[in-house]
């Protein structure tokens, strides 16, 4: 279990209101979250680390509280306590036997880097080291660092900058300690920017200023208090490290916009350890955009974000379709008529996945949406009570956030045999959803299915959890399609399984040949490499002029084989997309838009 | 050269003929196998495998559940084969040896889908797969081909229906419509070349009349089906919880042990569901299939359609439901469908014209040869009903018939 830790970094932001991991807030350093002590753990088993100093605090600071349980539980099924308390076992056997604990040389560079950011925040102890080592890419093999650095300021940074390039030492930078990507790594520094945790909200300008290691979801926390709303990015990621690394794609820009359309000005360390702001007439032109790898322009150490305003009438509703042709053109539709404000096409993957708290329930489920109710596809859109009302008249069924209520919390019974014959036999010639989307059948659905937070908790197999999921579950955000995507705390379920390698484009959204074309492209070379694979989701931006399109790939990334299969695919699939990004109008890889995430999104889409 | 009718005949008196069957794992198909095998006849049944049982483990089955008598079985080879392909996906050698062997073909296979979306799974089964038997029939020495047809190969239409080939252009599904052009085709090609052909046409097949036994709950059973999984929701409701999914649908417990489901159904002045029972539907093909040598196109109908009233009164008095009551079109606009009305509206929208049938099926033909051999239709009354229901219960509808069921649905 301790080797198959995602790497999302959930165990380190509050998003099931259960609290975080006391030692991780306190230490900062990932070591000291569930997520480090996973790799640590495994790192032991593997015989990779020696016990250090470092190595027993970090066990001994663990209290097994079980809040972790709770959160990894949540997108992973997985109860690292079970780890946490096997690492603590190991400790103790070893300080019984009185076992050796190394003491990392400390060096000349280190002491520099202690008189950057004080004693406690650079390191060259192993057991921290492993922790910034590896993650579940499976291109990119185990890289330890020399040294982990926590700056706390744009200074402090700086000066972190100065010292690696006198040292001419290799050097990356990390927001919340998660990777997944395989980007961070190096045999020289790692900056962890987690202790800059800064933040203000000023409303007159309709701006958030954070600083690096703020989380996309603890701002949205903060600004969702106040009636406000940011372009999200995925929960735990940080909003500099997000906007740098993929300008912030999510689907809320149909209406926000992607990349520069949501930031005001940031604050750099450029790659000499000087700082510049983007807002400066003498700055670096981040706005522009070529569509190759490029090097990083320096380090975001703060971002002026823009904020978005929300009615109290919004809703989410989920429209049904049985073909991605009928859905991708929905979606555009809405784009190109400017209705509603978040819009994607989503399959009946992330759609199990995202409403089941089980891998075993999803499964379950899948066929009963597909197979049994017709729903292949839906288009989410989230818009306020006149978009509602206005795709209401577009004369198709609809999924409204009651409905969705019902069927979130009657999955189980949904995915049940002993009801499904009266739509099974019933030998329409309609799709079921179209049925069961009449408003006078909700009572029936109802009675059938038991909408409950206690029916959707029985889907859990561990007792233990099964309170707190029927707890959970009673809070209303839980099956609010507005709170769900402006938090987007259960995208991460899309990797329950096994980890997912995301293939990320910008398509032009007025040529489906092409996007079916690319679909197709990305299943045909998944099914030669013997590679699991879904549609991930599609979302419309700039009036549906284009879209931004996801397909993943499934790898268990501690299992050699599988990492093969993707390794041996890229070779089909990396000239395959530059051809594209190449001959295609309209076509952009977000591999290219990573450390370009600052540009103006017309650089990509329209160049 | 095609033998004569009289050596056919005289082949099967002497059992020697080889039936080559074809839906024969089906409601129908089964049905027909097992009584040719009870009668001597030697039987070629083509299957495939599906869901994880094997062309064997699925016949095996079927024949536990008719009971049949290992003496009765040896005169039984099955051929694993695919209806959809050409040569039914065979070698080139077995499809010679059933060029070689087949002296009559039963054609039960059929896709009953009523849905347009199943167009063309409908089509592929109804229309392709059909063309593939005939091209065995025709490439071979097969002298007699059995087509198993259906009596609303009528279409839309009101009246009387003749027992020949009909016109039709107005169909109230896909299924009509590809039995329709399927008895066409089937017409053209064994005169063509010189085969003897009937068409049995039935109505709406339910199970055994005299046990109640049957493999397939469809159609007629479907809505009974439903108004119990009501009626144990709404009870465990009351029963076990607080009841207000019941109270808010207005299901109650009457005095007299009653659960009242307020359901409308609406119904018609005229018209009924025309239903025959399987060993009626069997006896009658095999005595049609034994006198008329020459082939003819037979209805094979019940005289006595049932009403839906009759079928509401059947139902409650068996399993104590009140509140179901017909009622005319007018009265949904003085109060509007409850979601139990939607549900059965959306039943009828699918069966309605069957339901509510105005149609009359001729079958002076087939009565000719029926009533002179004393195969006589029964009434679909209340004591066959409630065989009918009990079984169907008794087997939960079908899945707990066979092993290694698929979704609830009898894997055979």
């Amino acid at each position: 279990m301790a080797a198959q830790c995602r790497h999302y970094a959930m165990c380190k932001i509050d998003y099931l209101g259960t609290g975080v991991c006391a030692s991780g807030q306190m230490k900062h350093y990932v070591s000291y979250y569930p997520q480090g002590r996973m790799d640590i753990y495994a790192a032991l088993a593997c015989e990779l680390i020696p016990v250090t100093d470092a190595l027993l605090d970090i066990a001994d600071t663990c209290d097994l509280c079980g809040i972790c349980d709770k959160q990894c539980h949540f997108y992973t099924e997985m109860k690292p306590s079970l780890v946490m308390a096997a690492l603590k076992d190991y400790v103790a056997c070893y300080r019984e036997k009185g076992g050796n604990i190394e003491k990392p040389r400390m060096d000349n560079a280190l002491r520099k880097l202690h008189s950057v950011v004080g004693e406690e925040w650079a390191s060259n102890d192993p057991a921290i080291l492993v922790t910034y080592a590896d993650d579940p890419c499976p291109l990119t093999p185990m890289r330890m660092p020399r040294y982990v650095v926590l700056p706390r300021t744009r200074d402090e940074v700086a000066g972190i900058v100065r010292l690696a390039r006198e040292w001419q030492m290799p050097m990356v930078v990390r927001g919340n300690g998660g990777s997944t990507a395989g980007f961070v790594f190096t045999d020289g520094i790692v900056i962890d920017l987690n202790r800059m945790k800064g933040m203000e909200i000023d409303r007159e300008n309709w701006v958030a200023v954070v600083e690096a290691g703020v989380t996309s979801y603890d701002l949205q926390k903060e600004v969702s208090r106040q009636g406000l709303r940011i372009n999200a990015a995925e929960p735990a990621a940080t909003v500099c490290g997000n906007i740098i690394c993929s300008g912030t794609f999510s689907t809320w820009i149909n209406a926000y916009g992607t990349a520069a359309d949501n930031m005001v000005d940031a604050e750099f360390v450029a790659p000499d350890g000087s700082t510049f702001r983007l807002g400066e007439k003498t700055a670096p032109n981040l706005f522009a955009y070529k569509h190759e790898d490029v090097p990083s322009p320096g380090i975001c150490t703060k971002a002026h974000v823009r904020l978005h305003p929300v009615t109290e009438d919004e809703e989410g509703i989920l429209v049904p379709f049985s073909s991605f042709e009928e859905a991708v053109a929905f979606a555009r539709e809405l784009s190109m008529r400017r209705i509603g404000i978040a819009i994607a096409v989503l399959g009946e993957h992330y759609l199990s996945a995202f409403t089941s708290p089980t891998e075993d329930l999803a499964v379950r489920v899948r066929p009963a949406l597909t197979e049994l109710l017709g729903i292949k596809y839906v288009v989410l859109v989230i818009g306020d009570r006149y978009a509602i009302s206005a795709i209401k008249t577009m004369g198709r069924p609809v999924i409204d956030n009651a409905l969705f209520r019902i069927l979130a919390l009657g999955l189980p019974r949904l995915a049940a045999d002993e009801w499904q014959f009266f739509i099974r036999d019933l030998d329409w010639n309609h799709n079921a959803f179209e049925l069961l989307a009449k408003e006078n059948m909700r009572p029936l659905l109802s009675a059938i299915l038991e909408p409950s937070p206690e029916n959707i908790a029985s889907a859990v197999n561990d007792p233990d959890l099964r309170d707190f999921y029927a707890r959970l579950y009673a809070k209303p955000e839980m099956t609010d399609l507005v709170w769900l995507n402006t938090f987007r705390i259960v995208s991460a379920r899309m990797s329950r399984h096994k980890h997912m390698f995301a293939l990320i484009l910008y398509v032009p959204l007025d040529k489906q040949q092409l996007i079916d074309d690319i679909m197709r492209e990305f299943a045909g070379i998944a099914d030669r490499h013997g590679i699991t694979h879904h549609f991930g989701f599609l979302t419309p931006l700039d009036m549906g002029k284009r879209a931004i399109l996801e397909y993943d790939y499934y790898c268990n990334h501690r299992d050699e084989s599988d990492r093969k299969r993707i390794q041996e695919a890229m070779p089909e699939l990396v000239p395959m997309i530059e051809g594209l990004c190449r001959d295609v109008k309209g076509v952009a890889w977000m591999k290219h838009i990573v450390s370009q995430g600052f540009s103006r999104k017309e650089q990509f889409l329209y160049t | 050269m095609r033998i004569s009718r009289d050596t056919i005949a005289g082949r099967r008196r002497d059992r020697e003929t080889i039936f080559f069957l074809t839906g024969g794992t089906g409601f129908i198909g089964s049905h027909l196998a097992v009584d040719l095998l009870k009668n001597g006849h030697k039987v070629l049944l083509l299957a495939r495998p599906r869901n994880r049982l094997s062309v064997r483990q699925r016949i095996d089955q079927l024949l536990d559940w008719f009971a049949l008598e290992p003496r009765h079985c040896k005169n039984l080879e099955v051929v694993e084969g695919s209806l959809d392909a050409p040569n039914f996906d065979l070698s080139e050698k077995d499809f010679g040896r059933l060029l070689h062997d087949v002296d009559e073909i039963i054609h039960c296979a059929s896709n009953t889908s009523f849905s347009e979306r199943k167009r063309a799974a409908v089509e592929r089964a109804n229309i392709d797969g059909l063309r593939n038997v005939l091209d065995l029939a025709a490439g071979g020495r097969c002298s007699f081909f059995h087509y198993v047809s259906t009596a609303y190969v009528a279409g839309r239409k009101d009246g009387i229906c003749r027992e020949e080939l009909l016109e039709s252009d107005a169909f109230t599904n896909v299924y009509e419509e590809t039995k329709c052009r399927a008895e066409r085709i089937v017409s053209e090609q064994c005169e063509r070349e010189g085969i003897g052909l009937s068409v049995y046409r039935p109505s709406i097949v339910y199970g055994n009349s005299r046990t109640g036994r049957s493999t397939r709950f469809s159609a007629v059973y479907y809505p009974i089906r439903t108004i119990l999984f009501l009626r144990d929701l709404y009870d465990a409701d009351i029963r076990e919880r607080d009841g207000s999914k019941a109270r808010e649908m207005d299901v109650r417990l009457s005095g007299n042990g009653f659960l009242h489901l307020p359901i409308r159904v609406e119904v018609s002045e005229k018209g009924g569901v025309n239903l025959i029972p399987i060993d009626y539907f069997v006896d009658a093909f095999m005595a049609l299939m034994e006198e008329c040598m020459d082939g003819g196109i037979f209805h094979i109908v019940n005289r006595r359609s049932v009403r839906i009233e009759d079928l509401i009164d059947y139902t409650s008095r068996l399993f104590k439901i009140g509140g179901m009551e017909p009622c005319s079109p007018g009265a949904f606009i003085e109060k509007p469908k409850n979601a139990l009305e939607i549900l059965f509206d959306t039943y009828l929208e699918v069966y309605g014209p069957y339901m509510r049938d105005t149609r009359t099926f001729e079958d002076q033909k087939a009565q000719a040869i029926l009533s002179r051999k004393n195969v006589v239709c029964p009434d679909f009354d209340f004591n066959v009903y409630s065989r009918c229901m009990k079984y169907a219960i008794e087997c939960r509808w079908g899945t707990a018939l066979f092993q290694d069921k698929c979704e609830g649905k009898p894997s055979l």
